[in-house]
């Protein structure tokens, strides 16, 4: 359980990571939730490890153009930021509060996950159901990347090697919403054998996304209903719950992630 | 006197556990110290032909890499004693190829990885049920003819049944098959009345201890061969040492550091890898298991399968019980727990006729080892199980079954020996009025309460001990037995108590082979039973001594004296008195007159001292995702005498924690090519605090005639049955019996399905 040989430099700033990022297999390293698991293993081998965990990029809060979350917030403070205590961003801290255990929820982060793309991990279906868009930079300017479009495969993401996610911008849906995220966990990892993420607006429409039942975590489409939509999926089996199972258990957690997430609207309404 | 059995105490420990200040084996300093890193079979069955080893020797700070052939071993067989490294062939992916030695951890791990071993891969036989039958593909093909050692018979004292005359068709594969039988088994089904069968399937399970296996070795200037390691046993491990090496039990010295855990996954392993690169090499050498090596190269509890099928009259007396039970010894051609499974399976029950057969058979898994209660939990399961059966069956209460049929002192057993004094009674009884059993007719939907029960029937091994008095009246108890479970703690209170001391006046030290008096091994729940015994002489011998003394200063005869709190007083007169501190001094120093205050004792057991325990469970099935949550556990055991009820407590609510892990969570599975599937944490579900609920643990008290104040061995007992109290609390809950472990929410799930579709009944 010894990493290969790595180097590493701690920038103090945006502009010296993305320069450090720039040598071959340089990784950035945040909270370290994943990405010293699997150097530890040696499953990952960067040469160049840029730890960014002093940049000042954490925090949330509510502003122009929505909820801004910093990429190096971490899962304990999501579950008790104070700008998601509404019903309507409630899923956001169920989702926080149900990943690995104190010590881990201290350390890891939310870019840090996103940018990790684990097809099983939990916050990726409640961006989506959101429809959270990712602000990036690299050393060639700015872009902004829809979540939508950030998925391309298991661990693999639209982002380059030297983009950083810069901050995580989730609009505020109107008042009167409820959201949840309902997951069935992996006994042992505790990752999602079939996470479901809800949102319900006041106008009855709903979003709903889906995480650890396919290659990525992906949104149900908006214009139809979500247990035909998902009908249509393809999902991912393995030994341990075979495809039938989790197809069955992502209807299971849909439905109960928007009861729940309609309850919350419910209550959110005089 | 104050009262010392019996009393809650911590354990004496603690504080140095707590505080970190503990120095397990992998913490020692060595001067000198070399790193091992093991490369581990990629392959299930392969022959090797060829270990490249250049690119780890071009490492800097790599020392060599040792493959078989450069250990210098004395004996040939295919124990993992006798063969730490495999020569020619694989027989399980994660067996042991090569040792890297390095300077540094880092150096040796660097160098494990640029190992290359060329394999010509074999069929891997995984399938435990196809190895057995005539024909079937052999999972080792280099034949190995000298026996191992003598590891199950640490484990529990049971027979091996008689010698089946009618010959079986079997492979070569079967490496035992072990058969006993009693009355006509066919003839008591045909007279019962309800006759209930099924195969129970439950998988290999890993130990999990907190430690990862651990060893040091090195070579004193005088040449004796030292092993620093965590273990159950030193003179076991030292003995299996000098089989492997042809060295004279006195040439070594095996020292057991404190237990990191073990439950069974600790005797004697990884000591001949680093004891044969100190001696290759004569530097020392230290090998810390990662997680992921503990996980593919150590030794689990066997996966198995039990055929069996029970009878029973209407008014709930059992008849007939018929086994056919395959254990999967993987690489083991030592031992396996065929032989303890299928007489176990009778649970603590009479039976009017039986037939049981106990099968092990090789496969390419990993080795087999011991894990808490051998051979008991897996039984258990099958035959638990079919007795709520039974209950359905004849529309009978599950806990008066039990009873009905519990055996009691002289009922004859299945070794045909009469069972010594044994609780199953009383420890059914103590549930039947609880409160949980009788609301269980009254609980939500999805909810139920399952019972079952279960015993284990300890073990004996002679053992000795020394008691020993400072000058300043404290005293010193000797033993090398491993402070197993808190066995030391025990000792603490037995010879406080049998001497007339407070016990926070008793220190207990572990000792090493070269200094200790015998003991077995930490195993077999015989520690408290066979090494208390005779920590109770010893103290014994010691108040004699004292006695002997105080008899002189106080001139009054030994037997008019007793010894209260450190005080030894005339019976009736308390003033006529003297320390212990006093005799003491006045015998540890120059001139002194009277002979040391020590004692040494021995003892033998002979008797058996069985420990029953039960449990009631209560749990909550979620229909729809099949996961099973646990509302609250009971369980009741006898455990003769609770000399630290504290310590007896944890015992049960590990035992219990550990059986819902094997109820629930934990599986070793491998793939058809003989590759293990779930070797992390990540894979491997444990039994991890916050799903383990509230254990209720109720003890109940029938003390064992010869041992020490009526104590006996409890460790594996309770491990033995919690998993078939949750499969019939599941079955009680949701109607469907899972007859697979772990009771994963995917099985429940599938059989919540086919119970729900009409034409395909459960």
């Amino acid at each position: 359980m010894i990493p290969a040989p790595v180097r590493y430099v701690r920038v103090s700033s945006l502009e010296e990571a993305l320069d450090a990022l720039g040598a071959e297999d340089a990784k950035a390293l945040a909270g370290g939730q994943s990405l010293l698991s699997v150097m530890k293993l040696r499953i990952s081998r960067p040469t160049l490890l840029v730890d960014i965990g002093r940049l000042e990029l954490a925090g949330v809060e509510i502003g122009d153009g929505g909820l801004r979350i910093g990429p190096l917030t971490t899962w304990d403070e999501l579950e008790h930021a104070d700008a998601l205590g509404t019903p309507a961003f409630a899923a956001f801290g169920e989702c926080a509060a149900g990943i690995g255990d104190l010590q881990v929820r201290n350390r890891g982060t939310v870019g840090g996950s996103v940018a990790h793309a684990d097809p099983a991990s939990d916050l990726p279906a409640v961006l989506l159901a959101f429809g959270a868009q990712l602000a990036v930079r690299s050393p060639d300017g700015w872009r902004t990347v829809e979540t939508a479009d950030l998925f391309r495969g298991p661990f693999t993401t639209a982002l380059s090697s030297q983009e950083l996610i810069t901050e995580v911008i989730v609009p505020v849906p109107p008042s009167g919403s409820g959201s949840a995220y309902v997951s069935v966990e992996h006994p042992a990892s505790g990752f999602a054998l079939a996470g479901a993420a809800a949102l319900v607006r006041p106008d009855g429409s709903q979003s709903v996304a889906l995480t650890g039942v396919g290659s990525t975590p992906f949104p149900l489409p908006a214009d139809r209903d979500p247990a035909e939509a998902l009908a249509d999926a393809e999902i991912y089996g393995d030994r341990f719950a075979p495809a039938e199972y989790r197809r069955h258990l992502a209807e299971v957690v849909v439905r109960r992630a928007l009861e729940r997430a309609g309850q919350r609207a419910e209550e959110d309404r005089p | 006197m104050t009262d010392v059995i019996g009393v809650r105490r911590p354990r004496i420990d603690a504080p140095d556990k707590v505080t970190g200040a503990t120095r397990y084996a992998a913490d020692g300093y060595v001067h000198g110290l070399l790193h091992a890193r093991l490369v581990l079979s990629t392959e299930a069955h392969a022959l090797i032909r060829d270990i490249g080893r250049d690119a780890a020797l071009a490492v800097p700070g790599v020392v060599a890499v040792l493959g078989a052939g450069d250990l210098p071993m004395r004996t040939t067989g295919t124990d993992r004693t006798a063969e730490p490294l495999a020569r020619e062939e694989v027989v399980f992916a994660g067996q042991p190829v090569a040792i890297v030695v390095a300077e540094t951890e880092a150096a040796a791990e660097d160098g494990a990885e640029a190992v290359f071993v060329a394999y010509e891969p074999l069929e891997a036989v995984v399938d435990v049920e196809g190895a057995m039958k005539p024909g079937a593909p052999f999972a080792r093909l280099v034949e190995e003819t000298e026996e191992g050692g003598d590891l199950e018979s640490i484990h529990a004292g049971v027979d091996r049944g008689q010698e089946d005359a009618e010959q079986e068709q079997l492979s070569g594969n079967v490496l035992d098959h072990v058969h006993r039988r009693s009355g006509e088994v066919a003839a008591a089904f045909e007279a019962s009345d309800a006759v209930v069968s099924g195969t129970f399937r439950t998988p290999w399970v890993y130990q999990a201890y907190i430690e990862p296996q651990v060893a040091t070795a090195w070579l004193e200037p005088g040449g004796t061969l030292v092993v620093s390691t965590s273990t159950q046993g030193s003179f076991v491990t030292r003995s299996e040492l000098a089989r492997a090496f042809g060295l004279p039990l006195e040439r070594i010295r095996v020292v057991a550091e404190p237990l990191g855990g073990a439950f069974g996954g600790k005797f004697a392993l990884i000591e001949p890898l680093v004891a044969g690169a100190a001696l290759a090499l004569r530097r020392p050498v230290r090998l810390v298991l990662t997680r992921s090596e503990d996980f593919q190269a150590t030794n689990p509890a066997s996966a198995q399968v039990t055929h069996l099928r029970v009878g029973a009259r209407k008014d709930g007396t059992l008849t007939g019980i018929e086994a056919r039970m395959i254990v999967d010894r993987g690489s083991n051609a030592g031992w396996g727990v065929e032989g303890i499974t299928s007489a176990l399976v009778t649970g603590p029950y009479r039976w009017e006729a039986h037939d049981l057969r106990g099968y092990g058979v090789q496969t390419n898994r990993v080795t087999f080892g011991a894990y808490r209660a051998p051979g008991a939990p897996t039984a258990a399961f099958a035959l638990e199980s079919l007795l709520d059966e039974l209950t359905q069956a004849l529309d009978l209460d599950p806990l008066e079954l039990r009873l009905k049929n519990a055996v009691v002192e002289g009922d004859i057993g299945i070794s045909g020996n009469p069972y010594p004094t044994i609780g199953a009674v009383e420890v059914l009884e103590r549930l039947r009025d609880h409160p949980l059993w009788q609301a269980r007719g009254s609980l939500p939907e999805n909810e139920g309460v399952g019972i079952a029960a279960g015993y284990w029937p300890g073990g004996n091994e002679p053992a000795a001990a020394v008691c020993r008095v400072n000058s300043d009246g404290s005293m010193t108890v000797v033993t090398s037995a491993v402070d197993m479970s808190g066995v030391d703690t025990g000792f603490a209170v037995i010879a406080a108590a049998a001497f007339g001391l407070s016990p926070d006046n008793v220190r207990v030290v572990s000792a090493d082979t070269a200094t200790g008096p015998y003991a077995g091994a930490s195993g077999g729940s015989k520690v408290t039973y066979t090494v208390g015994k005779a920590v109770l002489r010893a103290a014994e011998a010691a108040r004699e001594k004292l006695l002997a003394a105080a008899s002189q200063e106080l001139e009054i005869a030994p037997d008019d004296l007793e010894v209260v709190d450190g005080v030894v007083r005339a019976v009736g007169a308390p003033d006529r008195s003297i320390t212990v501190e006093d005799i003491a001094s006045k015998a540890l120093r120059f001139g002194g007159r009277y002979e040391p205050i020590e004692g040494h004792g021995g003892s033998a057991q002979t008797s058996g001292a069985p420990s029953v325990a039960a449990h009631l469970s209560h749990v909550r099935v979620d229909r729809e995702t099949g996961e099973v949550e646990l509302v609250r556990h009971v369980i009741a055991q006898d455990v003769g005498r609770a000399l630290n009820p504290a310590l007896v407590e944890g015992q049960m609510r590990g035992g219990s924690a550990q059986g819902i892990g094997w109820a629930l969570f934990e599986e070793l599975a491998h793939d058809e090519h003989g590759h293990l599937l779930t070797g992390s944490f990540l894979e491997y579900a444990i039994p991890v605090a916050e799903r383990v609920p509230e254990i209720e643990t109720l003890i109940v008290e029938v003390p064992a005639p010869d041992g020490p104040f009526g104590a006996k061995g409890i460790g594996e007992a309770p491990v033995v049955a919690a998993a078939p109290a949750i499969a019939n609390a599941v079955a009680a809950a949701v109607g469907v019996r899972v007859r697979e472990l772990p009771m994963t929410a995917p099985r429940v799930w599938a059989a919540l399905q086919t119970a729900s579709t009409p034409d395909t009944p459960a």
